[in-house]
């Protein structure tokens, strides 16, 4: 009885196995960090259409709107507030009152037919985010949400990790400014303000879990 | 009486076996999926998890779902997104206000708490937080909210089953309102207990509109017993109002004055003032004495210093007894009063009345008949009790005279219209009227209800009524203090309120809004203010200044005569009381799956009604807990489950109502799956509350869910310690002590007994591994007084309402897998016949050394910088060390996805109830009592914002909110003044389990009994 000899093609098998094999960690690697550290993922730049095209960069850069003519809760609850259709219709009564891109805007006043904006900073279901409590300390509009003033359109300009979030927890003295300027864009802090700020202010972030998660 | 040092002990079956063997906490049968592994739907969900996987390298890997944010097109003034405002309104249970202050999170109500400010259950219009005001609350009020959300109620409106309009309806009326005009004698109305002013009048109009029309109200939990005795003593009918904070001596004959009565809130209040043992309204040191006469276990029972089981028949003889000795009654001839114990009882009661004349009490429970209650109005006027006695100035016939005229006038084809209003007649009438079928066979009948119950499909209309969130009313507190209730939103489905109604039945379309309004402004009242307070102050009713008369001679019945108390008479008379349910009140709570699922206060049962009965009684008749037994009440019979509970008295078998429901809805019995047993078919006309002459005979087995035995703090000892280890520990669970003792300083005596062995001498108790923290900012901390903690459950319906706790129904809680995250343990001491019996609230103990945080793998659960074991839902990974190292057992697992049911789109409105501060939970991961961190972080950012630092009794737990007798304090323990520091340092604080090194951050205060010398 002969020898059973493994044909030839096992040859070839074996070095795709082998590639297989060596391959799955280099794989898996590349998986893990796409889907968790690749800011792509996290969507940072994120960038969607929204049902007024509002510009940020005319209304807060250009006509130097304060943040906290529209986000009017910002400095007193967690929720930084989307306006109400009444806020634009302060101005745009009479400024563009026949604009037919603000047509949606009016709907909502005159209609009671609320606009729905697309959310930009999505934060996962079981982190509690408070932006009073950034606010009044001194952390600037700009340090998350980035220059805002000169977005037409606003996009996700910090990963929002919870790693991020610690960053700063940790040493909270780079993003430091006068509670006064939190609002003020392209702010560069006197040298030394951030850590006077927090000696003023005793500011001592928490890193607790319960300080996010409840 | 069982002395301060005996041991403890659950259930009988641990009485009875030597050696109680822990018991696991996960029994072999919990880790059994539920759910058919091979069904259609677990078919898709693996189709769908392979083929997200498959997707993941793909367009998977985007984090979220596209979100919208929703503005208000016009945001008014107050509202601030993302934050709870608080209204004041008034919830209506029995024709009793409760007034409570509804948490409103953008526009819809999710939590409900007492009001503070109410001048009658509060602490008046001017508390301060500072002074840690509260409103307290009942479990009933605490679940509320969730009937608005119910999936179950009524949607629509229908005639004879069939879905119907509107205008249909007011055509209908229209059509209608003629023929009633011509006949008005024929028209009924048959509405709940009323007490709302606006209702009244739209009766008044109602009656002159139809002249001979009559108006009936029937409610089946009723305090009317006391209205027809209060009659027979002063010539008019009037309420009894107690000063419990000016009374030394507090006697209960048969009653509860801590849930069931319908001042409960004011009188939890009151007692806990001259309570004691520190300050006391008393003056200090005082406290006042507590003696139950009972039937069956009352909360009023479980905090007596002396309790006596009496079957209810004789609590009758009892009550002349008394009268006799401190009035001008004749002594009654009744054997069981030559007992030596109740000898001994009576005459201890009788001096110590005697002494605390001005200062002493005696209030009647609702089971009594009259004449106890007239008994009762002529002792307490012979020891000049503190009692107010208030003319509401309402001459109608009590609920059980109306429900009986109203049967009878349709038997007699004298009614042709029947309207009725709210309530469930047709479940919960007396069985004998037959009003199911009565009500069916008139031939133009509404029902107004918020479910279409087993009422609604016996009348040819059936209306949705707006649930008490979504319409304004009113109502009146005990004392008679008008109360508002204002709506948060708008009906869910169109519902409308019974004020409505009856305007639209006189041919007026109004609005509640403006009906209340109108009646509130017509008496001088600002409406505004009115609204904003939830009250128009200073409209209690007038005091009644009568004396009471001569009273009617009532002969005793062989029963009552020759009945023994205990064992002694064969065979033992047999008598059937009817209780209220902690799980269902009458019934009407049935689909509330929140109080379905929150154990009995002393049975521990959850889902279910029985027949509580006796151990001696039991023994003689051959009954079980967990089986079912059959009870004959002259003629009628009806089987249910029956349930052994040390001491209930003698011969008395405790039916609670409210089970057995048809048409309550997909939790509370929909006829398929039924929920309990219907205790109503045993209930007649002539023996609403009590009746004597009962059989009974044992059947075959039942399985009741109780939580009696679940999370046993004694079950997470080492079992290598044995029994002997385990007795050692037991009595340090709860600490008890006698006044005398507490007052002389001596009652580490009763505390330590157990100190002295080996196990607590060792020289190394005490040394840690582990580094201790330290805690500069805040430093939270909790305190629970045994002494005043009356078990009434609010609490624990409080901490699942705030914190989106969800409710697992009974086959699960058969498995061990309830998941309250504060449970009250209760104990018995002393013999099965008499015992005693502590509650002890346990959540999570937030201790320093905490054995779950050593545990975790994955850094589920750690120490926050305040104290805090935080929790991290989306850390856990569900390898359940942390419960098996926690010797409290507070940890709860979600075995399976317990919120699976709100995808489907008929439940998703009870999604609404949920609170947006609290994460909801999903399956596999572990979870516990978190102090409320989402309060505390909320207050600290406010306060933080403010620039000011957090004052003591701003940061309250939903638990603290919701007791009634403020059993439990929060606060920083770093803060010198704080009551919980305060409170830490009392004589009384212990650490639960404390020798375990723990460092819990609870403390308990022990409770002090304050039984009568004589008698001890």
């Amino acid at each position: 009885m002969s020898r059973f000899i493994f044909p030839q093609w096992t040859e070839t098998l074996k070095k795709w196995v082998s590639l297989l094999a060596l391959g799955a960690p280099v794989y898996l690697v590349t998986l893990v960090w796409s889907c968790t550290q690749n800011a792509a993922t996290l969507r940072t730049g994120y960038q969607p259409d929204q049902p007024v095209p509002y510009s940020h960069a005319l209304h807060a850069g250009e006509l130097g709107l304060d943040c906290r003519y529209c986000h009017s809760t910002v400095d007193r609850a967690a929720k930084a507030a989307i306006p109400p259709a009444q806020t634009c219709m302060n101005c745009h009564a009479t400024v563009w009152k026949e604009s037919e891109k603000l047509l949606p805007v009016r709907q909502a006043y005159f209609e009671n037919a609320p606009l729905k904006w697309v959310r930009v900073h999505d934060l996962p279901d079981y982190v509690y985010f408070n932006h009073s409590a950034h606010v009044t300390r001194g952390v600037g509009c700009e340090s998350c949400h980035g220059r805002i003033d000169q977005m037409v359109q606003v996009y996700q300009h910090a990963p929002l990790t919870m790693e991020w979030c610690l960053g700063c927890h940790r040493n909270p003295e780079p993003n430091l400014r006068d509670p006064e300027k939190v609002t003020a864009m392209g702010y560069e802090p006197a040298p030394g303000e951030g850590a006077r700020i927090r000696e003023q202010n005793k500011i001592n972030p928490p890193t607790d879990c319960s300080t996010c998660h409840r | 009486m069982p002395s301060i040092t005996d041991p403890y002990w659950k259930s009988l079956g641990e009485l009875a076996t030597v050696n109680p063997a822990p018991t696991d906490e996960f029994p072999p049968s919990a880790d059994t999926q539920t759910v058919d592994p091979l069904s259609r739907r677990n078919f898709f969900r693996l189709m769908g998890a392979s083929m997200a996987l498959a997707g993941v390298a793909g367009p998977g890997c985007q984090r979220y779902e596209r979100e919208e944010i929703v503005p208000l097109s016009r945001r008014p003034e107050d509202q601030v997104p993302g934050t709870t405002l608080q209204y004041a309104s008034t919830f209506e249970l029995a024709g009793v206000a409760h007034p409570v202050l509804v948490g409103s999170y953008e526009g819809r109500p999710i939590k409900i708490d007492g009001n503070p400010f109410h001048p009658f259950t509060g602490d008046g219009a001017d508390a301060k937080v500072t002074d840690h005001r509260h409103g307290g609350s009942t479990a009933f009020v605490q679940a509320s909210v969730l009937n608005l959300y119910d999936q179950d109620r009524s949607r629509g409106l229908s005639n004879r089953g069939k879905g119907a309009d509107f205008n249909e309806f007011k055509a209908w009326l229209a059509t209608n309102r003629l023929a009633m005009q011509k006949d008005p004698s024929k028209v009924r109305v048959l509405s709940e207990a009323l007490s709302s002013p606006t209702l009244a009048q739209l009766r008044r109009k109602f009656l002159t509109d139809f002249p001979g029309a009559k108006w009936a109200e029937w409610e089946p939990i009723s305090f009317d017993n006391e209205r027809a005795g209060l009659k027979l003593a002063f010539g008019k009918s009037a309420r009894a109002f107690a000063h419990l904070d000016r009374a030394e001596t507090i006697v209960v004959l048969d009653g509860d004055i801590f849930v069931e009565h319908p001042a409960a809130m004011r009188y939890s209040r009151d007692w806990k003032a001259s309570r004691g043992p520190e300050a006391s309204s008393l003056g200090d040191g005082k406290m006042n004495r507590l003696w139950s006469v009972e039937s069956s276990w009352s909360s009023t029972g479980a905090m007596a210093d002396h309790r006596l089981a009496l079957r209810a028949e004789l609590v009758l003889p009892f009550a002349q007894a008394l009268d006799a000795k401190l009035s001008s009654g004749g002594a009654p001839s009744a054997e069981f009063l030559n007992e030596a114990k109740v000898a001994k009882f009576l005459t201890v009661l009788v001096e110590e009345l005697g002494q605390n004349r001005g200062k002493a009490v005696v209030i009647a429970g609702r089971r009594q008949p009259p004449v106890v209650h007239a008994l009762v109005a002529r002792i307490n006027e012979a020891l000049g009790a503190p009692v107010d006695y208030y003319d509401d100035g309402d001459d109608r016939l009590t609920h059980k005279e109306a429900i009986v005229e109203l049967a009878n006038d349709i038997k007699a084809k004298a009614v042709s219209h029947l309207f009725v209003l709210g309530g469930n007649p047709a479940y919960d009438a007396p069985n004998d009227l037959d009003l199911a079928s009565a009500i069916a066979s008139v031939e133009n009948s509404v029902h107004l209800s918020e479910w279409d119950d087993e009422t609604s499909e016996k009348t040819t209309w059936h209306v949705p009524r707006a649930n008490y969130l979504e319409s304004w009313g009113d109502a009146r507190t005990w004392d008679g203090t008008w109360t508002i209730a204002q709506p948060l939103i708008l009906p869910l489905y169109g519902g409308i309120s019974a004020l409505e109604l009856m305007a639209l039945v006189m041919g007026d379309e109004m609005t509640s809004e403006k009906l209340v309004r109108g009646a509130v402004e017509g008496s001088g009242a600002t409406w505004r203010k009115a609204v904003h307070d939830g009250f128009v102050a200073s409209t209690a009713f007038p005091t009644l200044g009568a004396k009471v008369g001569q009273l009617p001679v009532v002969t005793l019945t062989a029963s009552q005569q020759a009945g023994s108390r205990g064992t002694s008479a064969k065979p033992v008379p047999l008598e059937v009381v009817f209780q209220y349910s902690s799980n269902t009140w009458d019934g009407r709570f049935a689909n509330n799956a929140w109080l379905q699922e929150t154990p009995d206060f002393f049975t521990k049962v959850c889902w279910d009604n029985y027949a509580i009965v006796a151990p001696a009684t039991a023994t003689e008749y051959g009954l079980e807990t967990d089986s079912l037994i059959t009870v004959e009440l002259e003629g009628r019979k009806l089987e249910l489950a029956c349930y052994v509970m040390p001491g209930q008295a003698i011969g008395t078998i405790g039916l609670v109502l409210g089970g057995g429901r048809v048409k309550a809805g997909s939790k509370g019995g929909d006829g398929k799956t039924p929920v309990g047993f219907d205790t109503y078919k045993l209930r007649t006309s002539a023996a609403l509350d009590l009746a004597s002459g009962a059989k009974v005979t044992a059947g075959s087995s039942y399985q009741l869910s109780g939580t009696q035995e679940h999370w046993d703090i004694r079950g997470g000892l080492d079992k290598d310690i044995g029994d002997k280890g385990i007795a050692e520990r037991l009595p340090r669970l709860v600490k008890e002590v006698d006044q005398t003792e507490y007052r002389d300083g001596t009652e580490g005596r009763a505390w330590d007994a157990n100190e002295e062995s080996e196990f607590w001498t060792d020289p190394d108790r005490g040394t840690s591994l582990f580094q201790e923290h330290t805690y500069e900012g805040h430093k939270w901390g909790m305190a629970i007084d045994l002494g005043s903690c009356t078990s009434c459950n609010a609490c624990m319906v409080a901490c699942q309402s705030e914190n989106n706790i969800p409710v697992v129904g009974k086959a699960e809680v058969v498995r061990n897998r309830e998941m309250h995250w504060i449970r009250i343990d209760r104990y018995f001491k002393g013999s099965p016949d008499d015992p005693q019996i502590v509650n002890q609230p346990v959540g999570c103990q937030q201790c320093e050394n905490a054995p779950c945080e050593q545990v975790c793998p994955v850094g589920a659960t750690l120490h926050s910088s305040e104290g805090l074991n935080d929790m991290v839902y989306n850390r856990c990974v569900g390898t359940r060390y942390c419960l098996n190292n926690c010797p409290y057992r507070v940890r709860r697992f979600n075995f399976l996805d317990w919120n699976a049911e709100f995808k489907e789109a008929r439940n998703r409105v009870r999604k609404l109830v949920m609170n947006p501060e609290v994460t909801v939970r999903m399956r596999g991961v572990m979870e516990k009592c978190t102090y409320c961190v989402q309060r505390i972080q909320n207050k600290k950012i406010k306060a933080k914002n403010e620039k000011r630092s957090v004052q003591d009794g701003e940061i309250t737990t939903a638990c603290q909110d919701a007791c009634p007798t403020q059993a439990i304090v929060f606060g920083d323990l770093n803060d010198p003044k704080a009551w919980v520091t305060k409170f830490h340092k009392d004589r009384r604080a212990y650490s639960l389990l404390g020798e375990l090194n723990t460092k819990p951050r609870t403390q308990y205060l022990a409770r002090v009994r304050n039984p009568n010398p004589k008698l001890a």
